[in-house]
Parts: structure tokens; C-alpha cells; sequence
């Protein structure tokens, strides 16, 4: 057997050469309907499909032939009837009788089905009620027939008057075509709904295709973008490095003592060179946590010495804008597994990013804590925390100001390379808009995660959580 | 179409394409109630949900010419929502012509444009030009308010080249047309292509007022085709090819 495409099937079974009738009906249950037939009717029928394949047989037992089938010439006769019954063509009319040596006649129907010959139904043998007796061909064909015996089983034979029977072959076809249809409207469905997935499918596929093309051009894209900010960085260094270095010589007065304005004039190159080399350091990390070349040297460290280091650096800068800054530690912190530069450089950014968005007498609080965040498969909110895995331990860090706050639609952006909130305060307030997305890369380098709240009554708060070394159940 | 020179059997297959609720499977109803019933099988409906229709229907409608040469005309329609967009195109597959059922109102005219936009997009798909293809299109359900005018539709219809056809297919009313229009288009188009009238001997205008007869219609083809407004009903024609 051979399966071909749904759609060629749906167009086979609707346009094409149509079904075949064993498709359309159960052979069991057509086999069922045929005994039902003739158990009614009391003939006996037979279902050929259009190549005079049997698909049912009820067959009723009729004594006389019973008996006619233990005599010779008579057997042969019977046979001879019966196997041209078989093969009798019912002709464009779409039917046809036989009458047997017997008396017996049989029908043949032809089975249609849209328009074209499917099957025959053979009905018989029955006894026309106008046969009164044992036909004379039949007596002088068998010379060893008992004419008793034959008449009186003739009696008991099944009679049927030709009316009748057109009446119930009509019904039979009838019935069938009801079940060849049903059966015709359930083989397309099947088909439809097979090609149209498939055909769905398909559509999905190719583009699919086209996104995959897309996505890859622009990873590509992406990475020409690194591999030109990493070249350009380290292409800037290398001469501003000069720059600083042959700047604080001049400082140092190794080419001789220079005084008043001239010390001055050096010290802005120097430091606004400084500023430079920050700036170019940043999108070299940048360029290196994009392109996962960045390496990180993790290993355990205290949580505590690092807060308070962070606030010690970043203190005169507070103090000369006027702010306060406080550290706010928990007892007994647990050691991280960390690269402790890396994780100083990410507080560092944030403390400074608080204290430059925050007006002359506000605070900045750090602030660091046990805390439990989701392991990798989610934190089990919807069910299932047994089997997706327990809560992690984590340190939690929190950088707090009383500043200008970031409204809530922005606050996911914020971590976005080279964005700000307001590019009109980039001139007021400096900076490149690098850092966030290099302290958000640096933490996810940790497995950790960072957002932004509120903080009320104003301000921001960055929080900062770093998972333990290894799960552990939240106790 | 599939020809079979062994039982002399033509199959065409004409598919009613349209809008969602545009009155496809209603136009297929009204020519199922019209037909003789030795011309017509039983009208298939498959898959519907709430009287939308999922996958197509199928009528099946046979002729046969005195030639001796039986038609064998399978009608479809699409499901129209938006939504069948693969359903549509499979059955689109082998049309031989196309009706386009739209919806008068005026609130419809984007859904109408849009549909057709569609047809023109899924015949692409199938290798197929909407110029290539036999096609009447049948402005639906006159009866109803706020449509769009007679005056307006003649008018763009006499500049187009398709027949259009007006309807009310609820009450059978412009179906018969529609369907007669489209089967001479696309007779013709299949004659032009494949020479059939030759082959077969067969007399097309005998064969088609066989059919609107079985469609019980009286009146001839030449007055069936006439009720058609604007359009070129013998564009497809041999003669008419350049």
C-alpha cells in the first residue's frame, strides 16, 4: 500500500479517481449490514467491490440447493450459475437477473458512488412466487434427481416476487450510499486536517528560515560590532597611556620645575586623560563580557571588608558633594564565591552612580544582607518548588539614594549599553552609560541578578544578589 | 482538470472563494436546490463550527454531452475567516476557476479587497496568475441595507475585466448566472488550452444549455450571460487570445 501526500489525497479523493469502496466502509461492519439484510429479507447477498473482490458474504442456506449440491450434474450446474452470477455486468441500467438451473434467480446491482460503478451487490438465490415447480431442465439434467425430495424443499424455499426485491435492492443501495458518503466525509476530514497541518507546518517552517537567517546576521553583526569597540579601545589606550605618563612627569618636574599655570594646564591633561582611560577601559570590558572573553577570578571572599572598602573610596566624593554616606551590614554575613575586583568594581559603580544623581544633602546607604533567591528552573511560585529545585542562598547588596529617582518604564532599559535616562542630563551629569550595563554583564558573569526599585520617599535603590557557591535549602 | 480518455470522463474543479460570511456555502445550497437530481450528489459539509466552515463544502454536479463525454464539476468553497489561510490555499490547489463570493455592504469592502488580495496571493503560491485564472466575482446579498450601488458597482465593473454578477443567494436569486458565467469562462479557457471541443466532439453551446437546464433554468445561456454587468465573458476564448 502506498500513502501519498495528504493534500494529493484530498485532491485524489475529491477531484481525482474518487475511493475505493473498501475505504469507505468497514469490511466488518459491511459484513454485519449484509447478514442483517438477509436475515430480514430472507435472501441471502453478496458485496464485490469494482475489481469483484468478496468483501461480505450472507449467504443464506437454501435446502434445495443444499441438496442439488450432492448431485452431480446438478452440482455443476450450480457452480456453473453461480460463478457467471459473479461476473454478470450489470449494465448501464446498473442492474441485471440470472435465473439458475435450480429456479433460482439472482440480482445484480451496481454499487455507484459519485457518478462511478464502486461494487456489485448479488442478491439470491430467491423463488420467484410464479415458479410452481421443479423447472424441466433441471429434471432432465440430473438423472439421479429424487423429484419428491426437490418439490417438497422447493416449498420451503424463499419466495420473492421480482417487485419486491427491486424494493429491497433500492433500500440496500440506498442504505450503502448513506454509509459510502458518512465514509467519504470522514476520509476527507481526516486527509483535510492532515494536509492542513502539514501545510501549516510548512508555513511555520520556512519562516522560521527567514527569522533564522535574520537572527543570524544580526548576531554576526553583533559581534563585528565588539570585535571593532575592542580594537578601537585598545588602539586609544596605547597612545593616551603616553599621554598620562609623560603628563605626570611633567608633574613630577622631571623635565624641570614648571609652576603656577603650567602646573595647572598639566593637571587638568592629566586628569581629564584619566577620565579617558576609564571611559576606554569600560568599553574594553564591555567589548570583552559581550564577546564572553572575559575571564572571572572568583573565588571566596568576606562580604563585609569589601562594603566597607567601597564606602571608604567613594567617601571623599560624598563629602564634597555635600552627601552623606552609610554602610548598613548584617551580622554574620556568608563568604561569597566571587571575583572580589570584579565585585568591587560593580559596587563602586553603583555608589558612584548614586552620589552623582543625588543633590547636596541627600544619602547614600550600601547596605548587605543574607538573602534567597530562584535557582536556575524558577523559584517554584507556580508549584512544584520540590522538583524544580530549592531556593539558592545569596548575599543581597543594596545601593540606596535619595536622588532623582528612575521612573518605572525605564528601569529595566537603564542596564542597556550606552543608555540613559534623560540624555539631556548626560551634559549635567556626565558619564557614558556604560557602567550599569557592565555592572548588570559582571553579575550575570556571577549568576547573580540586579534591578532597581524605588526607594521612598525618593530616590533609587540598585539591588545587587549574588547566589552562594553551592544550593542549599533555604532554612 | 483531470481527463480520462478511457471512460471519457472530464472533471473540473471551480472553487467559490470569498470573505468570511460573504455567502459561499449559501450560493453552493441554492445551486444543490436548483439541480436535478440525477446532476447533483449529496452537498459535503465538512467540519463546521457554529455554521462557519472549517475545511470546504463540495458539490458534486455531473453532465453528460451528447458527444458522450461526462463533466464531472466539483464546487468548493473556502472557509473565509482570516484565520483558514492554509485551509484556503489547499483547497485553491487544481482550481480550474474561481468564483469570487462579495459581500455588498459597504462596511464589507475591506474585507472584500482583503480576500482577494488573498486569492491573488495564494494563486502565486501555486504557481498561478490571477490573469491565467477563469474568474467572476459576485457581489452577494443585494436585499440587504447600506450596500454598495448598482451605479457604482456597473461602473467599476464595465472598466474591469471580470464578469460581475449581482445576488441574492439566500433566495437563489444571481446564483445560477454567476455559476453558468464562470463555467463558460473557464470551458473556454480549458477548450483553448487542451482543444477539447475537437477531441471530444463536443458542441459546447448544446452543453451548456444542457446544464442550465438542469439547473432548472429557461432561459438560454446567451440571456444567463447577459445578466452579468461589465466584464468580458469571452476573454478566455480562443479567438480572443492574441
Amino acid at each position: 500500500m502506498t500513502i501519498s501526500a495528504p493534500r494529493d489525497r484530498v485532491e485524489e479523493l475529491t477531484v481525482g479517481g474518487g475511493a475505493r469502496l473498501e475505504e469507505l466502509v468497514d469490511r466488518e461492519s459491511l459484513a454485519q449490514l449484509a447478514a442483517s439484510f438477509a436475515d430480514l429479507s430472507g435472501v441471502g447477498v453478496r458485496v464485490f467491490d469494482a475489481e469483484g473482490k468478496l468483501l461480505a458474504d450472507a449467504a443464506l442456506a437454501v435446502e434445495l440447493m443444499s441438496y442439488l449440491m450432492t448431485l452431480r450434474q446438478a452440482k455443476s450446474a450450480v457452480e456453473s450459475t453461480v460463478s457467471s452470477v459473479k461476473n454478470l455486468d450489470p449494465g448501464p441500467v446498473g442492474q441485471a437477473s440470472m435465473d439458475g438451473v435450480s429456479g433460482g434467480r439472482y440480482r445484480v446491482v451496481a454499487l455507484e458512488h459519485d457518478g462511478r460503478r464502486v461494487g456489485r451487490l448479488v442478491f439470491g438465490p430467491y423463488f420467484p412466487p410464479s415458479l410452481r415447480d421443479i423447472p424441466s431442465t433441471l429434471i432432465e439434467l440430473e438423472p439421479n434427481l429424487d423429484l419428491d425430495r426437490a418439490r417438497g424443499l422447493l416449498t420451503l424455499a424463499p419466495r420473492v416476487t421480482d417487485d419486491a426485491m427491486d424494493r429491497m435492492a433500492k433500500h440496500a443501495r440506498a442504505t450503502l450510499d448513506v454509509v459510502m458518503f458518512s465514509g467519504l466525509r470522514a476520509l476527507l476530514t481526516g486527509s483535510m486536517h492532515l494536509a492542513a497541518v502539514r501545510e501549516s507546518y510548512r508555513e511555520l517552517q520556512s519562516k522560521q528560515e527567514k527569522l533564522q537567517v535574520a537572527y543570524d546576521r544580526l548576531k554576526e553583526l553583533d559581534r563585528l560590532k565588539s570585535n571593532f569597540l575592542a580594537t578601537v579601545s585598545h588602539e586609544l589606550r596605547t597612545p593616551l597611556t603616553s599621554i598620562i605618563g609623560y603628563s605626570e612627569m611633567l608633574l613630577e618636574g622631571i623635565a624641570g620645575e614648571i609652576v603656577g599655570e603650567q602646573r595647572e594646564f598639566v593637571t587638568t591633561i592629566r586628569e581629564k586623560g584619566e577620565q579617558l582611560l576609564g571611559l576606554i577601559k569600560g568599553l574594553l570590558d564591555l567589548s570583552k563580557l559581550e564577546s564572553g572573553t572575559m575571564s572571572l577570578r572568583k573565588a571566596t571572599m568576606e562580604v563585609a571588608p569589601l562594603v566597607r572598602d567601597v564606602a571608604q573610596t567613594m567617601a571623599p566624593h560624598a563629602k564634597k558633594k555635600g552627601i552623606s554616606l552609610h554602610v548598613a551590614l548584617e551580622p554574620a554575613l556568608p563568604a561569597l564565591w566571587a571575583d572580589a575586583e570584579r565585585l568591587r568594581q560593580v559596587l563602586l559603580n553603583l555608589v558612584e552612580n548614586a552620589i552623582k544623581f543625588t543633590p547636596a544633602s541627600g544619602s547614600v546607604t550600601i547596605s548587605a544582607r543574607a538573602a534567597a533567591m530562584a535557582a536556575a528552573g524558577g523559584g517554584g511560585e507556580d508549584g512544584g518548588l520540590v522538583l524544580l529545585g530549592a531556593q539558592r542562598a545569596a548575599v543581597q547588596f543594596r545601593v540606596a539614594d535619595t536622588g532623582i529617582g528612575i521612573p518605572e518604564s525605564e528601569r529595566q532599559r537603564v542596564f542597556d549599553a550606552f543608555y540613559q535616562v534623560d540624555s539631556s542630563s548626560t551634559r549635567e551629569q556626565g558619564g557614558t552609560g556604560l557602567g550599569l550595563s557592565i555592572v548588570k554583564r559582571l553579575v550575570e558573569g556571577h549568576e547573580g541578578t540586579v534591578h532597581v526599585e524605588a526607594n521612598a520617599p525618593q530616590g533609587t535603590v540598585f539591588v545587587v544578589t549574588i547566589p552562594l557557591k553551592r544550593a542549599t535549602l533555604r532554612p | 482538470m483531470q481527463l480520462d480518455f478511457v471512460n471519457r470522463e472530464l472533471t473540473i474543479k471551480l472553487v467559490y472563494y470569498g470573505p468570511a460570511l460573504s455567502g459561499k456555502t449559501t450560493n453552493l445550497q441554492a445551486l444543490h436546490r436548483v439541480a436535478a437530481p440525477g446532476s447533483s450528489g449529496r452537498l459535503m459539509t465538512l467540519e463546521t463550527k457554529d455554521d462557519r466552515t472549517l475545511f470546504f463544502d463540495l458539490l458534486p454536479l455531473s453532465f453528460r454531452a451528447q458527444s458522450g463525454l461526462a463533466v464531472r464539476l466539483k464546487v468548493f468553497t473556502v472557509p473565509g475567516q482570516v484565520i483558514h489561510a492554509s485551509t484556503r490555499r489547499l483547497v485553491l490547489q487544481g482550481a480550474d476557476g474561481v468564483a469570487f463570493i462579495a459581500d455588498s455592504r459597504v462596511s464589507e469592502t475591506q474585507a472584500n479587497t482583503d480576500s482577494f488580495m488573498d486569492l491573488k496571493d495564494n494563486l502565486r503560491e501555486h504557481g498561478l496568475s490571477l490573469r491565467q485564472m477563469p474568474l467572476v466575482i459576485q457581489f452577494n446579498k443585494r436585499d440587504l441595507p447600506n450596500i454598495r450601488s448598482d451605479e457604482e458597482i456597473a461602473k467599476l465593473g464595465a472598466q474591469g475585466r471580470e464578469p460581475v454578477y449581482l445576488a441574492i443567494a439566500m433566495r437563489g436569486a444571481g446564483v445560477v448566472e454567476s455559476f453558468i458565467g464562470l463555467l463558460h469562462l473557464t470551458w473556454s479557457a480549458l477548450d483553448a488550452e487542451h482543444d477539447l471541443g475537437r477531441k471530444f466532439g463536443f458542441d459546447s453551446t448544446e452543453f451548456m444549455n444542457g446544464v442550465a437546464q438542469k439547473l432548472g433554468e429557461k432561459r438560454t445561456t446567451p440571456e444567463l450571460l447577459a445578466a452579468c454587468v461589465g466584464g468580458a465573458l469571452d476573454v478566455l476564448r480562443p479567438e480572443a487570445a492574441p
